[in-house]
């Protein structure tokens, strides 16, 4: 059994981290310090941490004014909050003016599951990657969380990170290097090629183990930097293979998917199978049993998987 | 570099009637530099220009800790154009002061225009922030009072709202939390023109009373008329009006003030100018002019 934390923890304790690494890092809390992990920063920095209440439109408009005075502020809070209500004001006050503003959607996807639509997020990276300068974060393990936030810090310009919010399995190790812009081969194949993002990667590598373990070689990619996206490595797994599935816990509209088959259209046209959330609301209740629901365990995806390279052959 | 020292900055002093007279006359050349526009690009958002001219060249050439020469100086004062539909105003005034050379303004209408519809920080020195949707300053400016005041800088933070834009909500969330954090280095001009595209603002949705509204969530208001250069001298020097809370003006103006044909118009919210009109506006600023010889 693979080990697993919490990914709002592992973001809280990188949030501190880099707190104590740049005096310029400051924390933006929309009534949701804590749940988002930002409690130990909090306690750490009081000074440097901003409570808004429930405002997840002004508290935008506040960090990109405290970023033109050469802060790094971190804005979280549950991802439909921070991403479609103040979709304006990431456009025009970080994207548009260029701020360097890091806006965390913690609990995405619909990994707030019992809540209902309303705490889903399944259409952020659709809305969001439209944003000129916008980078977007989606790292696929804890460790990977600990680095985007450094990478971010890094990084001058506004960034989204997208983090769900059940344990996640520790995929990498501590000095796994994360690149922006640069995905991740995490098996070579040359059957299929699945490509996943977030959440889902742990699933989709439990799904790649299961058709290796049928003869089936799949190349298993990991894509944390979906904006902007690893176009060369995406054009080589197409090459490689004779297909590609991607998984996401998003909306195919928009989502992984799209980004992948819009790379490979214009690149390298290949067959394409997308496991992700049809265009509906996916309803509420257990996660595991929405997950099921909605075909994302890991049997679930090998099948698809199989069916489509089936497709292929035929 | 001008000098950092509050107490001895003469911005705070009533203006004398020479000092009145020469910002009447900066008004006149900001008010020349607006229809310069308008002849270079033939149309554009006018009424809102000349209702928060006077305002804009009294904090740009008497209130405002600005250098042109630096316009990133850290130490500066900011101003935010929320209402950016009214940057005609600002680039009138930011031309006048030396922000950039007055030709750039017979760009405007052109492609790539450095002074476009709305502003764009990137495009021009003296610009704080790229508004145009109605109901991003005001939380932008907040950002800005508090990093300030974290680098405990005496900056302050100049934010001009329309009276129209104040139907956007998320003003009031900036609202509140500028009073919430006691954001006491932030003055917010709300230029009062009356006026909206769709006719009276208080028939097109009424926040009256704006001062009562903001007094309400928890900011120190002033109301004055906003093209009377003592009143927004002295008021915008004062400022925190009262310690621990961000100070609002009201300004009370004229939609298209100076233009007479289009004064208290809705019509000329937005002006597509004929050539009898631009005759018409030549003549009325050369009749202000002959009021302001000496």
């Amino acid at each position: 059994m693979r080990e697993t934390r919490e990914p709002i923890a592992a973001f809280g304790e990188a949030l501190l981290e880099a707190g104590e690494r740049y005096g310029c890092v400051v924390a933006l809390s929309a009534d949701s310090s804590k749940g988002s992990g930002m409690g130990p920063f909090k306690e750490r920095f009081p000074e440097r941490h901003i409570e808004f209440g429930i405002m997840e439109q002004g508290v935008i408009g506040f960090a990109a004014g405290l970023a033109t005075t050469g802060r790094i502020p971190f804005v979280a809070a549950i991802a439909p909050f921070v991403s479609s209500r103040p979709f304006e004001m990431i456009r025009n006050d970080l994207g548009y003016m260029r701020q360097n503003v890091k806006v965390v959607g913690r609990c995405s996807g619909f990994t707030y599951s019992d809540l209902g639509p309303t705490h889903h997020s399944l259409e952020d990276v659709a809305i969001l990657r439209t944003i000129p300068g916008l980078t977007i974060l989606s790292p696929g393990d804890p460790i990977e969380i600990g680095k985007a936030v450094q990478r971010a810090c890094e990084h001058d310009g506004p960034v989204y990170l997208r983090i769900g919010k059940p344990r996640m399995p520790v995929l990498f190790a501590e000095d796994h290097e994360l690149e922006l812009g640069k995905g991740v081969v995490m098996e070579e194949g040359r059957d299929l090629a699945i490509v996943a993002t977030g959440t889902m990667l742990g699933r989709a590598a439990e799904a790649s183990r299961l058709l290796e373990r049928e003869g089936i070689s799949v190349m298993l990619v990991n894509i944390h930097t979906l904006k902007p996206v690893d176009r060369d490595l995406l054009v080589r797994a197409a090459e490689q293979t004779r297909g590609v599935v991607t998984v996401e816990d998003h909306y195919l509209a928009g989502g992984l998917g799209s980004i992948v088959a819009e790379v490979l259209a214009r690149e390298r046209p290949t067959p394409m199978r997308m496991i992700g959330i049809q265009d509906r609301f996916v309803g509420t209740g257990p996660y595991d049993e929405l997950l099921t629901r909605h075909g994302f365990q890991p049997a679930q995806i090998a099948a698809a998987a199989r069916e489509f390279l089936e497709q292929l052959t035929v | 570099m001008p000098g950092t020292d509050r107490r001895s900055d003469p911005r705070v002093t009533a203006l004398t009637e020479l000092e009145t007279l020469e910002l009447k006359r900066t008004a006149l050349r900001v008010r020349r530099n607006i229809l310069r526009m308008f002849k270079a690009g033939g149309s554009g958002h006018l009424g809102g220009a000349l209702s928060a001219a006077d305002i804009l060249t009294a904090l740009y050439f008497r209130v405002m800790r600005v250098d042109p020469e630096n316009p990133l100086w850290r130490e500066r004062d900011r101003f935010v154009l929320s209402a950016g539909h009214k940057c005609l105003g600002l680039y009138a005034v930011l031309a006048q002061r030396g922000f950039f050379d007055l030709e750039v303004l017979d760009s405007y209408g052109a492609l790539e225009s450095r002074v476009a519809g709305h502003p764009d920080m990137h495009m021009l020195p003296g610009v704080e922030a790229s508004t145009g949707a109605l109901g991003h300053g005001l939380a932008i400016a907040g950002g800005m009072a508090m990093g300030l005041r974290m680098d405990r800088l005496d900056s302050r933070v100049y934010v001009l709202l329309g009276d129209g834009e104040l139907a956007e909500g998320s003003n009031w969330e900036a609202a509140a939390a500028c009073s919430h954090h006691r954001l006491d280095n932030l003055l917010a001009f709300v230029d009062r023109n009356a006026l909206q595209i769709s006719g009276r603002t208080a028939e097109v949705m009424n926040y009256e009373p704006v001062g009562g509204r903001l007094e309400a969530f928890g900011w120190s208001v002033r109301e004055i008329d906003g093209h009377d250069f003592a009143q927004i001298v002295e008021n915008a020097g004062e400022m925190p009006f009262e310690a621990g809370r961000p100070s609002a003006v009201v300004a009370n103006t004229v939609k298209s003030r100076g233009f007479s044909f289009a004064e208290d118009r809705v019509d000329y919210h937005h002006w597509k100018p004929t050539p009898e009109e631009i005759r018409l506006a030549e003549r009325d600023l050369a009749e202000i002019e002959g009021s302001l010889a000496e």
